[in-house]
């Protein structure tokens, strides 16, 4: 069988007395790209804070990369951390930051060089790469806080690949974005898992979002996992309906995906 | 014609406090906490004031108002702000107010007991026409140890500076750097705060900064001139309150506001 990149077990996560994850079983397989999908407040960004130690389990238990997280504390948890690059849902876009593109996709490389280490040049090269790959380079030395949303994003991504992640987790990567940027994104990701095979675990909303590389999609509902699959199977048009009002259906063609008007519940 | 051998710890003083202030802001105002520098101002003024009743007085007072100072920088660090669900600066309200509350009950015990409160209201307003080499060298030291830290750690504070909560996610041991950043915030500020006050300070971490983000880019660059605007703020403020016989403190912060103001028109004019 083939090794998990994450694997939950019965695992409750709590926020005071209201539960906000109960999943029985959950696998995303190392080389693979999942998608993790679900209304608002289904419990997808927790499962992911779950996964990096930042959301502590009441039971049950969350291995990533081998690594039981639940047991993990300190140097243990950072040193699991730097295996996995996260591109978080919210961007910390404030006037006042003073960071280049270049040195926000060199936070990646922070923790790699450890403390009272400057950047070697060869982590240098390993950011300018990234910056390159992302076709970020001529944007390199322009200020974070005064580049488009979408390059944002994709500084943010160089970000955690410049960290020479095992596991990438992408929390709603194409939120607020245009149609141009959120394609530019899909394609981003879809060549990042072509290049390094690495293992993908993405959030979003909307399944013109899953690149072709995604052949498994995890829907959760209620904290819960409601249905897993191919994005085919999950994404009947019957669910659809159920999930997003009737008159919709789903398209499946060469890879991707799409809900457009005009089903109903029994197609 | 001012003595400039009489008045040398004083500039020195003055550039010293407005250098180490605009690092300090860099990211403080980075973070958009600029309560950070009040907030800690009047725990070290509540440290003083408490130390002042308990019998210490001059240069003692620097002993509580140092404690009092770090322990709400502690309370700052050590706090995760996911964990307990509050913004930051909603924390630096709480303890802003927790502080300034303890400062002025102490004042008022001053009173009710019959003792002069000279020293520990001095500390609020300072007092830079009384520098002396002694406060210099306290402010040297602190300056050089934030410098140290600065350098040492400066891949971590600016992931930090732009997000505590991605650095610690990317495996950065965030909450041990912020925190130690953070008591040699509190270190500089109280030793500063003595020698410029409570009040001046806040201009002197906010001014410089926001002046600098206005000029340049690059965290290395950014932290450069904010230092050198404060340290000319400080020395400039003092030569030009000299020159016209007006209160130091009040020019110098208007010397550092005038900075602002002056970046804000030259990046605008740079932006478009």
């Amino acid at each position: 069988m083939t090794r998990a990149a994450v694997e939950v077990r019965s695992l409750v996560v709590r926020a005071g007395h209201r539960w906000m994850l109960d999943i029985e079983h959950l696998r995303v397989d190392l080389g693979s790209v999942v998608a993790l999908m679900g209304p608002n407040g289904a419990g997808k960004t927790t499962l992911l804070r779950a996964c990096l130690g930042l959301a502590r389990p009441a039971r049950g238990s969350c291995t990533v990369l081998g690594v039981d997280v639940g047991g993990l504390h300190g140097p243990g948890l950072a040193s699991l951390r730097r295996r996995i690059g996260y591109v978080p849902q919210l961007l910390p876009v404030r006037s006042e930051l003073p960071l280049t593109v270049r040195e926000v996709a060199a936070i990646g490389r922070t923790a790699h060089a450890g403390l009272f280490h400057a950047l070697t040049g060869e982590d240098w090269r390993v950011v300018n790469g990234w910056l390159e790959r992302l076709e970020l380079t001529a944007l390199a030395d322009r200020a974070f806080s005064q580049v488009s949303g979408g390059e944002q994003r994709k500084a943010i991504i160089a970000r955690a690949m410049a960290q020479d992640p095992e596991l990438l987790l992408l929390d709603e990567p194409t939120a607020n974005l245009d149609l141009g940027w959120r394609e530019r994104i899909v394609d981003t990701v879809q060549s990042l898992h072509t290049q390094t095979r690495i293992s993908v675990l993405l959030v979003c909303h909307e399944l013109e979002v899953l690149p072709p590389a995604c052949r498994k999609v995890i829907l959760l509902e209620g904290g819960r996992v409601s249905a897993s699959g191919s994005p085919e199977t999950v994404f009947t048009t019957a669910r659809v309906s159920q999930l997003y009002g009737a008159g919709l259906r789903a398209v499946h063609e060469g890879g991707r995906h799409a809900v457009v008007p005009g089903g109903s519940a029994h197609d | 014609m001012i003595d400039l051998v009489f008045w040398a710890p004083v500039m020195t003083g003055g550039a010293l406090a407005g250098a180490s202030s605009g690092v300090l802001g860099t990211f403080i105002v980075g973070m958009r906490i600029p309560f950070l520098g009040v907030c800690v101002a009047h725990a070290a003024l509540a440290g003083a004031v408490f130390g002042g009743l308990a019998g210490l007085e001059g240069q003692q007072l620097l002993l509580p108002a140092l404690a009092g100072a770090v322990l709400t920088a502690l309370a700052l660090g050590l706090l995760n702000p996911q964990r307990a669900h509050l913004d930051d600066n909603t924390v630096l309200s709480f303890l802003f107010s927790a502080t300034m509350g303890l400062a002025f009950l102490g004042i008022g015990l001053y009173a009710i007991m019959g003792r002069s409160d000279n020293d520990v209201r001095s500390l609020l307003w300072g007092s830079l026409n009384f520098c002396r080499w002694r406060d210099v060298r306290l402010m040297l030291a602190a300056s050089t140890a934030l410098a140290i830290y600065v350098v040492l750690f400066f891949k971590e504070l600016r992931a930090i500076l732009f997000s505590r909560a991605d650095a610690e996610a990317s495996g950065i041991r965030a909450t041990a750097v912020w925190t130690g950043f953070l008591i040699l915030t509190a270190a500089t500020l109280t030793v500063n705060f003595q020698t410029v006050g409570g009040l001046m300070i806040y201009s002197l971490i906010c001014n410089p900064a926001a002046a600098a983000f206005q000029l340049t880019r690059g965290c290395g660059p950014v932290l450069a001139l904010a230092a050198v605007f404060g340290a000319a703020s400080g020395l400039g403020g003092f030569l030009i309150a000299a020159g016209t016989d007006l209160p130091s403190g009040a020019v110098i912060v208007l010397v550092s506001s005038a900075l602002l103001g002056v970046a804000a028109m030259i990046g605008h004019r740079g932006r478009r």
